[in-house]
């Protein structure tokens, strides 16, 4: 995440007309926007066009954002709203069933097969989520979010945070533990 | 990583690890960046005049279009429908017979034709 204060400096040369001030907040907040945005849409393409659409309207809203408050909960509510909008709009594919390939033993694969096994384990799991509870794990175990800060960004009381962490991280766990023991 | 942990209020490093590079985008990330600045200004001369702004801009004047149409209504209506102000003396006078006078100066009741002829005549 961004320093506050800079950020909120950036802000600032943006409403003034500084066009390179909205380029660094691009490129600090491109990565954790991206992933957001694929933790609701599942797909990469689509997450970078949502990505892209909550970063141009964030631009235009630029003079609503209230400057007393951290700007990353601001954009990613901005963002997360994007990527909502755009799976309703296309009906973006429920999650897919898990690959029975994947879920079952066979031969044991090298370092990076297991590594981008791992990885469609989880999108999979992901996508079997609700997609409240798979934004809010992402939001709090890989952007580092408070519940609080969750409970803004999705519109949400904080407790509805809480519990849904929980669930997504029983499932997601569950699933990481599995995972390590074949892994062994 | 127990269950118990999943109440934690910290993230979790592990998972946040694993999720982090299952979700990490496909695309270069400089390549995604230059594709937002690339619609830097098409995207401020959109939002220059929101849709809200527009209908904002409508509705003060369609206020006082409202408001100035209504007190022209009342003004014209009024003077159709008010009968142009008469003089006591006028309202008093006879025009033929005994009249309002006569009724407002006799001593003894009125006759029933008398205050039917009054009407009559202010009519």
């Amino acid at each position: 995440m961004g320093n506050n204060a800079e950020d909120k400096d950036l802000v600032d040369h943006t409403l003034a007309g500084e066009r390179e001030a909205f380029g660094v907040l691009v490129d600090r907040y491109a990565a954790q926007a991206r992933r957001v945005a694929r933790a609701v849409l599942g797909d990469p393409d689509d997450a970078d066009d949502a990505a892209q659409d909550g970063f141009l309207s964030a631009l235009v809203k630029l003079a609503q954002y209230d400057a007393r408050r951290p700007f990353g909960p601001w954009l990613m509510r901005i963002v997360a709203n994007a990527a909502t909008d755009r799976r309703r709009r296309r009906n973006v594919r429920r999650a897919e069933p898990l690959d029975p390939s994947l879920v079952g033993g066979g031969p044991r694969p090298d370092a990076v097969a297991i590594r981008s096994e791992l990885g469609e384990r989880l999108r999979s799991a992901l996508g079997e989520l609700p997609e409240r509870r798979r934004t809010a794990v992402v939001l709090f175990d890989v952007e580092g979010y408070s519940h609080a800060e969750i409970a803004g960004i999705l519109g949400i009381p904080e407790g509805t945070v809480r519990s849904e962490v929980f669930h997504a991280r029983r499932r997601l766990r569950t699933l990481l533990e599995d995972w390590k023991e074949q892994a062994k | 990583m127990k269950d118990a942990q999943s109440f934690d209020h910290r993230p979790d490093p592990e998972l946040g690890g694993a999720l982090r590079a299952a979700l990490e985008p496909t695309a270069d990330h400089a390549a995604f960046v230059a594709r937002v600045m690339g619609q830097y200004e098409r995207a401020l001369e959109r939002g220059t005049i929101p849709t809200f702004e527009v209908l904002a801009s409508w509705f003060r004047p369609g206020i006082a279009a409202a408001v100035a149409a209504l007190i022209l209504g009342f003004l014209f209506g009024r003077g159709i429908l008010t009968p142009a102000p008469t003089s006591i003396d006028a309202a008093m006078a006879p025009s033929e017979g005994p009249g309002l006078a006569a009724f407002i100066t006799a001593t003894d009741p009125p006759d029933a034709s008398v205050v039917f002829a009054s009407f009559v005549e202010q009519q």
